[in-house]
């Protein structure tokens, strides 16, 4: 009787030695990286007078970050407490790593973010580390709303999302096309898939000497119909047209719309890809039962294909309108935000603003990221929402 | 990084075996340019360096000129070599004020070279009577232009406005476009619009503009703005400049379409690499458009700074006073093409640009930095994209004018 009773207790029971010395090797390790990251440690280890110091005190303070980590982990799960509750607390200390990141990385520089656009900064800390901007209240954002590069951005921003959902229709229609059984099939099912497994920056590339009015493909073919060879005064060729090819990258009225059908190459393909996948698991007695009913062609892809193909049209939805938002990188490519700011979008400009070429006017950089910040919020919002709905059904 | 690690771990093997040489210290030299002669120039000075102080164990590191300018912040704040290249001016004056350059006065008041040889070029490297930095290279902008195509046109160098415009006229004529830019990383245009400015108006409106002293829509700014758009008008530049970088626009130049390029010295390396000679290729100063104003010029400088947080300061001045004697500072820009600060230091008698750009430099009543160098940054950016804008469709000139003044209220604070 006694033995049966003193073992589940046992069980329980906080293991001091371990918590004990997981604590003090906790607290050590603290102290360690406190003092790593001065001077006189590294002094200590040899480093600095020798050698920049970067690299070892790096490698350093990363074995003491670990080794924290990990008596934290033997100090809670020694605790009788955690025992007793493992159910519920386990999966907390597994989420906590990620957590934890999660705050430093992404939750605390939200709010620094927002903090700095009320005030008007330059980026830099003085010598001894103090910062140097200074409070200005709602300055920034009364200056953003004069500002017409502000609205030619979120003009640009609505186009992007409204223009870039054309990759779910065409992207559809591109999948049913590829979606039958003839030899060599996957050659071209790849082929229509390349362009998505290319990084952003090369397509951005590619559009960008294919539009150049110079020697690009498009006054390539523009010179076969418009342009004739001539000598020019010093005895070279030179060709003469009339009209000028467009210059579509160079003009604010066309570029944003060739940054646009550049961006809608890939995505095209990504939506391919996913009505394809959708397109494997419809179900062929609802086919052959709607072809009973003499349902063909429009009526078959409404009323049949359509409803079978729904999650993956939402999330050909929700990747495009992500890719719409993060059209950054092909702007930064392809014009960074010219000519004359009229291709920005709210993520560029305020790159722009605040890192690019030093500009250095983080305060506002920080104003505009908070207004797209909102901007986005209504949408992750409602992806949210939606998400929370489907799994409210799903029970 | 990856060499930085390799360099790390090299660096502590060697200190482990030679812990005798306990007197060896270090320096850390940032550069910032890739470009072959450039690199090589660089590398040489180095190499003279070491050879001249053995004790000192040199770490010296290059990188690319663009990501430099984003790199240079986190650089002073944490990690900061010994050395660092950044430009003069009102470029420098954020990290002057924040104190992240390390005062070097004392250094220009006992340095025999600095003391004297620096005289033109000491106000740009000087914030509020202190200096901090050393200068390496300078040059000269201009008009380069294909005089054989002026010779085919007997058109002779213009020594004034309506000659140009004559010329243009001419030109245009004969079917060859007068002017070449590029335009789409806009800091070209704003060579044309300093030239015009500093033509129309003259230096001391054209320093007081770009202090935040006289607005953009002020009248004398106006008038500079008529005659860029009079020379839009009448010297045409190339239709597609919004698409080209400077080096792209110099195809149509090497090709005889176009005539003409308001460009600085370090281009004309490219121009033979496109396959221009000597006989070709010409250069102007930009003609007078005022009677009678002193002639000021653009003369960009690239120099050293030692950041507050270096660790080896005293290492660094020493390399700071080397980079100044005549002989580094001679060698150096013969091999980069451009022209030595150093009033005593050689230059390559065979070029004929940099023998006429040491001639227009030395004659010249001011020296304006470059307008996005004068003019801090945040201003230059949209100054530029205002000057781009107006080139494309000059009748967006009030907008831009009115554009101009509302960021300029805001950024000078």
């Amino acid at each position: 009787m006694s033995t049966t009773a003193a073992l589940p207790m046992d069980r329980f029971a906080t293991s001091t030695g371990r918590v004990v010395i997981a604590a003090i090797v906790f607290v050590v390790c603290l102290i360690m990286l406190k003092l790593v990251t001065t001077t006189g440690m590294q002094d200590l280890l040899g480093y600095t007078q020798k050698t920049q110091a970067r690299v070892p005190t790096f490698l350093v303070r990363m074995v003491f970050l670990l080794a924290a980590i990990a008596a934290a982990f033997f100090f809670v799960t020694g605790l009788s407490y955690y025992k007793r509750n493992k159910v519920a607390v386990a999966p907390w200390l597994f989420l906590s790593v990620g957590l934890v990141l999660f705050m430093i990385y992404v939750i605390v520089p939200i709010f620094q973010s927002i903090s700095y656009s009320f005030t008007r900064w330059d980026g830099l800390y003085d010598f001894n580390g103090v910062w140097t901007g200074e409070w200005v209240g709602f300055h920034n954002y009364k200056v953003l709303f004069q500002d017409p590069n502000f609205y030619t951005s979120l003009w640009n921003n609505l186009l992007w999302l409204v223009l870039f959902m054309l990759a779910v229709p065409i992207g559809l229609f591109i999948a049913l096309f590829l979606n039958q059984t003839v030899t060599g099939i996957r050659i071209y099912k790849s082929l229509f898939f390349f362009p998505f497994v290319i990084s952003q920056v090369v397509v951005g590339l590619i559009f960008t000497w294919a539009y150049n009015p110079e020697f690009g493909l498009l006054s390539e073919v523009w010179s076969w119909f418009f342009c004739e060879t001539k000598t020019n005064i010093v005895g070279n060729l030179t060709r003469v047209c009339s009209p000028e090819p467009p210059s579509i990258l160079g003009d604010s009225t066309y570029a944003t719309y060739g940054i646009i059908a550049a961006g809608l190459w890939p995505q095209i393909a990504y939506c391919m890809i996913l009505y394809l996948t959708g397109l494997n698991n419809i179900s062929s007695d609802q086919i052959e039962a709607g072809r009973l009913d003499g349902a063909k062609g429009w009526k078959m892809l409404r009323h049949v294909i359509l409803p079978q193909l729904k999650p993956a049209t939402f999330i050909a939805i929700v990747v495009t309108v992500i890719g719409a938002l993060r059209s950054f990188d092909m702007i930064a490519t392809m014009t960074q935000g010219g000519p004359f700011g009229s291709t920005n979008v709210l993520a560029y400009y305020m790159y722009d603003q605040a890192v690019g070429e030093g500009v250095g006017r983080y305060g506002y950089g920080s104003a505009i990221a908070t207004i797209l910040f909102l901007i986005m919020l209504v949408y992750i919002s409602y992806f949210l929402w939606r998400m929370y709905q489907d799994e409210v059904e799903a029970r | 990084m990856k060499l930085s690690i390799t360099h790390s771990i090299a660096s502590i093997v060697a200190a482990t075996f030679m812990s005798t040489a306990a007197v060896a210290s270090d320096l850390v030299i940032t550069f910032d340019d890739l470009n072959p002669d450039k690199k090589a120039a660089y590398e040489a000075a180095v190499e003279a360096f070491k050879a001249a102080n053995p004790d000192i164990n040199v770490i010296a590191n290059n990188g690319d000129r663009e990501a430099h300018k984003g790199t240079i912040r986190n650089a002073l704040q944490n990690d900061a070599p010994d050395v660092i290249t950044w430009y003069p001016g009102n470029r420098m004056g954020p990290f002057v004020d924040a104190g992240l350059f390390t005062d070097i006065s004392d250094l220009w008041a006992s340095d025999p070279n600095l003391a004297d040889k620096f005289n033109a070029i000491k106000p740009t490297m000087s914030r509020d009577g202190k200096q901090c930095g050393v200068p390496y290279s300078y040059y000269q902008w201009g008009v380069y232009y294909r005089k054989d195509i002026y010779d085919k046109l007997s058109l002779s160098e213009p020594a004034t406005w309506d000659e140009l415009l004559g010329n243009c006229d001419k030109l245009k004529e004969a079917g060859v476009t007068p002017f070449t830019i590029g335009t789409k990383f806009l800091w070209t245009a704003a060579g044309v619009f300093d030239y015009l400015n500093l033509r129309t108006n003259g230096y001391d409106v054209h320093n007081d503009l770009t202090a935040g002293k006289i607005k953009y829509t002020d009248d004398r700014i106006r008038a500079t703005f008529a005659n860029w758009e009079e020379m839009l008008d009448r010297c045409t530049f190339v239709s597609t400049h919004a698409t080209m970088s400077w080096q792209d626009a110099i195809a149509p130049f090497a090709n005889g379409d176009a005539a003409m390029y308001v460009m600085g010295n370090f281009s004309v390396g490219q121009y033979k690499d496109a396959g221009l000679t000597d006989e070709q290729i010409d250069f102007f100063q930009f003609p007078e458009i005022t009677p009678g104003l002193p002639r000021a010029e653009e003369a960009p400088a690239d120099a050293f700074f030692i950041p507050a947080k270096a660790k080896n300061v005293e290492n660094a001045k020493k390399f700071l006073a080397f980079v100044a004697t005549p002989e580094v500072q001679g060698e150096w820009n013969k091999t980069i093409g451009q022209l030595p600060p150093n009033a005593d230091a050689e230059i390559n008698a065979d070029d004929k640009f940099i023998v006429e750009g040491m001639a227009t430099l030395s004659t010249a009543a001011g020296l304006a930095q470059f307008y996005d160098r004068d003019a801090p940054a945040a201003m230059a950016k949209e100054g530029m994209q205002g000057f781009q804008k107006f080139m494309l469709d000059p009748s967006t000139l009030d907008e831009v004018l009115e554009n101009l003044d509302k960021v300029q209220a805001e950024v000078y604070k």
